[in-house]
């Protein structure tokens, strides 16, 4: 059997070291400048908590009423008016958030040359995320690597630097860990594997007390079959091989079988408390962020 | 080799391989297309389906037909099919060439070059050693020899200097020749005939048989060469006979009558009959018209033979009568002048009158015929014309007897003596045979003649010598004197029967001829006087200064004289009294080559072309491939319908259109910015400079950046090869020895490139060059306007134009053809004092690898471009003479030969680029000083 021929090489040609290491020497890496430039869109359509909380910046001013604590009232405010003003900072909870990005050899692939692979596009999407969490002075964490959650911008420098170097590795599983509880998880990856898989890890994080969003990358030939005529397809992680007389004889066949793969993770994650969301490596980022981003606070409301 | 009629194949047992195309099909048919290979995350979803459908996993027929139809075409072409194959060189020894390079070659003689290169093209490709024999002989005094073993890279240096020769082929010398050589081995030997047969013919062909394999070629019947005989004159008509090889074809030909300045005098049409060898046929050649004739030749004339030149003997000269028979009015049979004029008509012009009526036209001899006594004025003007070459032939008469003057040879003694009259009892005198030192030397004296009465010159001392011929009791009958640089000659009798019966005899014309031969500068009187070469005819025909072999002869010996190597056929003496050698004096029939042995092949010199098929056959094959991978590629789903027909079509088109669409696109754009500078339009488009420097911008800065010789592209490969290299050798002599920093040559397509960056065009006509549109031509007439310089080198020497020689080869007319149209002035033969003859050498003629053919510039010189001719025209294939190899060794042989030419051939390029850059400043009067020193004078 030939071996899997992945779309980004494992190891990376001396250029491409030196130009990586030029990458991560910079205060942001490509990647980064890329979910940066995603964030930011982002984070233009969606704003802070708009509600008062612990914090350090200053939220409004609002009337004493009885049972607030004294020391809450604001003297150079009241002093100009005959009330007592209290002074409310915004409320500011930070969060543990938990980052995984897939990066399995099956994700090192791509249908054609003008889409980015899904490894990239699950790195920018995990970026991206982690520049919004960082903005709104969340602590996040990568899953896996046994660090506790931080915050600041050196966090996403680092991760971006990791997720840059690291290449292809994995199992295409995110592994099970110990985590704080109440925390939250964003898994980006392609999960293909069997649905009995998925479901312990899934499982293992929720008993933990921990909610989650699974964003399954894929790319539009895994969607739709696109390939005509006698094809031989080889998986990349040593799945095995199967050589289909006529491919496009099995699409619709093929296509129930994902739909039906999906239906599987949505029901998972729904009876779990948690999201999963597709995207599509032809479609903008920004959407998927979007909507990654809505889903993460309106979990925080409720 | 295999052959079907004049269809081959080269190796034939490869053809064996078709037996394989079924066992090809049974394996195509069984083995499906191979999967396209996909790598594909979501395998573990195809794993879990049941694939309801296969694609056939057999290949469908008209694909399996079409991989057949590959193999088939490959197979083939590996058998190497030929059309019209040069059969294989028979036996295992050497080729052996036997090449007949006399004066009848010459007619079809590229047709043998271009075989004899064909063959020596399959002894290379056979690596087959090849011996060369030419059969006329080369050098004086040589025999002719056979060439060692040659391999066919040496055996073609041999082949490109040969010539025809201007003399006929010596077959008993070849014979001896190839009798004294061994032979390893059966050669295949290939008899490049004349057509000529001789006695010797047979004995060397049954000899040839003995060394192997023979072949002989002939030349094709209407291209046979003639003959031009001696012409006969009578009157006003030469009659000129004719010879050729009897054949069975009718054969014309016009024959034409040539002065020496090439003005056509008269032009008849020859025909011979089927089967006839011989013919006549007769110029009209109207009074002094027929003076001028310098030569008679066949129209078109391409060998030696088919030139005969005319010289002093065949011209009619003037002769006056002068009379004083009273009897003339009354009995004309009887009088001395209808004698004269007899005798003299066939081969002189007959004028009558008194002394000063002759003397107002140009008059050679003079015959006074029994005149007593001449008047003073008379006297003195006959004098002074002796003295200019003038001859006087006086006849005696009873007025003569009766007392003459002093004008005669010989003192006389008063009256007549009467030989065996009524009152005598001697015998009428007979003649003696003439002295060797007498001009009659020669001329049979008839045993019937009989003089009657004669004057008795009184003796003296120089009597003897003065005595021309003799009575035959020792008095003399015909005396003479020199008066400067003509005669006066007295014969002591009368031109009418009344003494003697020799007016009645041959004797009076031949005597009469004779003295009329004397007449200015004809014939010098001292008969051991050397005559050297003047000029001499090569084997096409074309009349050039002598060879570097030619060798002075006798004057008493010129008529015994036959064209050889040392003496070739020409003109030979000073020019005054110069004497013609013909070839005709050497043969004086023409056999067919009939008594060739049996056995012997016989074949034509034209042969169709071998048409190899094996590279087309190989081209299908590649292109049935290149669709077999479309297909494939399609069955396997790489190459969607979408795709193939936006990009892949494209890419597929011009891989197999390959590089001649990048050309054809290359020559469009070419083509576009040539019209555009042609125009005067040499606005760059916007953003031209900012782009790299390709295509025209690239070429032009090639072509200025540094002095660069340019040649024209005739579209002749072999000759564009020469040139350039000839130019390459130029420019490396000009870096040599000049200021000029040549750098390499650049050829120029005349049609398409910029003319404007080149000062100097060397431009080598050939015949297959296309004629020049009229827009580039009037991109040429530009180009000569504003200063170009184009030298045209027809290679063929001799001369393009109606000069002496006459003849205009292929190259020349072509050279007409293409100038036509173009804007060129008045040429002149290049002056001795032209600024070519003193550029940068002194020069005194321009030879390349011919000698000898003329230069023409333009006549007007003056100030338009300081003084250069825009057009320069010879024949001398400069080129030629300059070309040198990458080891810097001279590719082409120069004619006559000799480093020296060679040598001046570089000198006249010298002078010829000099004088087209620097102008005419070696004109100026500065320079005279210094040049009159170095001339020493």
């Amino acid at each position: 059997m030939r071996a899997p021929r992945p779309a980004i090489k494992d190891t990376l040609a001396p250029t491409e070291i030196r130009r990586a290491s030029d990458e991560s020497a910079s205060a942001l890496p490509a990647l980064l400048v890329k979910a940066e430039r995603v964030a930011t869109v982002v984070a233009q359509g969606e704003h802070g908590r708009r509600r008062a909380g612990t914090g350090d910046s200053f939220w409004q001013y609002r009337r004493y009423q009885p049972g607030d604590p004294a020391q809450s009232i604001d003297w150079r405010q009241s002093a100009k008016t005959q009330l007592a003003f209290v002074r409310e900072n915004e409320w500011e909870a930070a969060q543990n958030i938990y980052l995984w990005a897939d990066r399995s050899p099956s994700m090192n692939w791509h249908s054609s040359p003008e889409l980015p692979t899904k490894a990239e596009r699950a790195a920018v999407i995990t970026l991206a995320l982690a520049s919004l969490l960082v903005r709104g002075g969340e602590r996040i964490a990568r899953l896996g690597t046994g660090q506790r959650p931080a915050r600041g911008r050196a966090v996403l420098s680092r991760m971006a630097a990791e997720l840059t170097l690291e290449g292809v590795s994995g199992t295409g599983m995110p592994p099970m860990e110990q985590l704080r509880r109440h925390s939250r998880i964003a898994m980006v990856g392609d999960f293909l594997n069997p649905i009995d898989q998925i479901e312990p890890i899934v499982r293992f994080f929720a008993q933990q007390g921990n909610t989650g969003h699974i964003v399954q990358v894929c790319d539009p030939a895994e969607e739709t079959l696109p390939f005509m005529g006698r094809t031989r397809f080889e998986g990349l992680e040593g799945e095995g091989a199967t050589l289909i007389g006529r491919a496009e004889a099995v699409r619709d066949e093929y296509t129930a079988l994902m739909n039906a793969h999906r239906d599987a993770l949505t029901d998972l994650c729904r009876s779990n408390g948690w999201t999963f969301t597709v995207h599509r490596t032809d479609r903008p980022v920004e959407s998927t962020l979007l909507t990654l981003h809505m889903l993460m606070s309106e979990m925080e409301r409720t | 080799m295999l052959e079907f009629g004049s269809f081959a194949f080269t190796s034939p047992w490869l053809l064996t391989a078709l037996i394989a195309l079924p066992a090809l099909w049974f394996l195509l048919r069984v083995t499906p297309p191979s999967p396209r290979l996909v790598s594909f995350p979501p395998v573990r979803l195809l794993l879990s389906l049941q694939p309801k459908e296969e694609t056939p996993s057999r290949t469908p027929w008209w694909l399996i037909l079409l991989r057949m139809l590959l193999a088939a075409l490959v197979i083939l072409a590996l058998s190497h099919p030929l059309l019209n194959p040069g059969s294989a060189l028979r036996g295992t020894g050497p080729l052996v060439l036997v090449i007949d390079d006399g004066w009848a070659s010459a007619a079809n003689w590229p047709l043998r070059v271009e075989k004899i290169n064909q063959l020596l093209d399959q002894a290379e490709r056979e690596n087959r050693p090849v011996r060369i024999l030419s059969t006329a002989p080369r050098t004086p005094g040589e025999p002719v020899q056979v060439s060692n073993l040659l391999r066919a890279g040496a055996a073609r240096q041999i082949t490109a200097g040969l010539q025809p020769k201007p003399w006929p082929v010596d077959r008993s010398q070849a014979l001896a020749a190839i009798r004294a050589i061994e032979i390893n081995g059966s050669a295949h030997i290939v008899w490049l005939a004349n057509g000529i047969g001789d006695a010797d013919t047979a004995p060397l062909a049954e000899h040839l048989q003995t060394r192997g394999s023979v072949q002989l070629i002939e030349q094709p019947g209407p291209a046979r060469a003639l003959l031009v005989q001696a012409p006969k004159s009578e009157n006003d008509v030469m009659n000129v006979p004719l010879l050729r090889v009897p054949g069975r074809q009718e054969q014309t030909a016009w024959i034409r009558a040539v002065s020496d300045d090439g003005r056509l005098i008269s032009r008849e049409q020859a025909r011979f009959a089927g089967g006839e060898g011989a013919t006549s046929v007769r110029l009209t050649l109207p009074g002094e018209l027929r003076n001028d004739v310098a030569r008679i030749e066949v129209e078109e004339s391409r060998n030696a033979g088919e030139v005969f030149l005319v010289d002093e003997r065949w011209r009619r000269r003037p002769v006056g009568i002068v009379s004083g028979d009273i009897a003339e009015a009354e009995q004309p049979l009887l009088s001395s002048i209808y004698y004269l004029e007899r005798a003299l008509r066939p081969f002189a012009e007959v004028r009558r009158g008194t002394v000063s009526d002759l003397f107002k036209r140009e008059i050679a001899v003079v015959v006074l015929a029994d005149i007593g006594k001449l008047i003073d004025t008379d006297r003195e003007s006959l004098d002074a014309w002796m003295k200019n070459g003038g001859v006087t032939l006086r006849f005696a008469g009873p007025r003569l007897a009766a007392g003459g003057d002093d004008m005669i040879p010989v003192r006389l003694r008063g009256g007549g003596r009467v030989i065996g009259g009524a009152m005598s009892w001697a015998e009428p005198a007979r003649l003696l045979p003439f002295e060797e030192t007498s001009p009659f030397a020669g001329i049979e004296t008839p045993a019937d003649v009989r003089i009657n009465r004669q004057v008795l010159a009184e003796p003296a001392l120089d009597l003897n010598r003065k005595t021309w011929a003799r009575l035959s009791d020792g008095t003399p009958l015909v005396t003479a004197e020199k008066r400067g640089r003509g005669w006066l000659v007295l014969v002591h009798t009368t031109a009418n029967t009344d003494w003697s019966n020799i007016p009645l005899s041959g004797l009076f014309v031949d005597i009469l001829r004779r003295i009329v031969g004397l007449s200015a500068g004809v014939v010098s009187d001292d008969q051991t006087t050397l005559l050297p070469p003047l000029q001499t005819l090569d084997g096409f025909g074309r009349l050039g200064s002598p060879s570097s072999d030619a060798v002075s002869v006798l004057a008493k010996d010129f008529d015994a004289t036959r064209p050889s190597p040392s003496n070739p056929p020409g003109y030979y003496g000073l020019d005054a009294g110069r004497r013609a050698l013909n070839l005709s004096s050497a043969v004086t029939s023409l056999e067919p080559m009939d008594d060739i042995p049996p056995g012997v092949e016989r074949a034509g010199f034209v042969s169709a072309p071998a048409v190899d098929f094996k590279p087309w056959l190989l081209l299908a094959a590649l292109l049935l491939a290149l669709v077999d991978l479309l297909i494939s590629f399609f069955l396997r789903g790489f190459v969607g319908l979408r795709r193939l027909g936006r990009s892949g079509a494209a890419a597929i088109l011009a891989c197999l259109l390959g590089i001649p669409l990048a050309d054809t696109v290359n020559a469009q754009k070419w083509a576009q910015n040539g019209a555009q500078n042609g125009a005067q339009n040499p606005a760059p488009t916007p953003g031209q400079s900012t782009r790299p420097l390709t295509g025209p911008d690239a070429a032009a800065l090639a072509a200025t950046l540094k002095t660069r010789l340019a040649f024209v592209v005739t579209g002749d490969r072999a000759l564009d090869d020469v040139t350039e290299a000839g130019l390459k050798g130029l420019s490396d002599i000009l870096r040599r020895r000049t200021a000029i920093e040549a750098a390499e040559p650049i050829a120029v397509k005349i049609e398409t490139d910029e003319l404007t960056f080149f000062p100097l065009l060397y431009w080598a006509v050939s015949p297959r060059q296309p004629l020049l549109s009229s827009r580039v031509r009037g991109k040429l007439n530009q180009y000569l306007k504003t200063g170009g310089t184009i030298l045209f080198d027809t290679r063929e020497r001799g001369g393009f134009a109606s000069d002496a020689t006459g003849g205009v080869g292929a190259a020349g007319l072509h050279l007409r053809r293409l100038m036509r149209g173009l804007d060129i002035p008045s040429l002149t033969h290049a002056p001795q004092d032209h600024v070519l003859t003193k550029a940068f050498y002194l020069l005194n003629d321009f030879p390349g690898r011919w000698a000898g053919g003329p230069v023409w510039v333009e006549r007007r010189g003056g100030r338009h471009n300081d003084g250069v001719s825009s057009v320069i025209i010879g024949a001398n294939d400069w080129a030629g003479a300059w070309a040198v190899d990458s080891l810097g060794r001279p590719m082409a042989a120069v004619v006559p030969g000799g480093e020296r030419q060679r040598e001046m051939a570089y000198r006249f390029g010298v002078n010829w680029v000099m004088y087209a850059l620097t102008g005419n400043y070696k004109t100026d009067q500065v320079h005279v000083p210094a040049i009159i020193d170095r001339l020493g004078q």
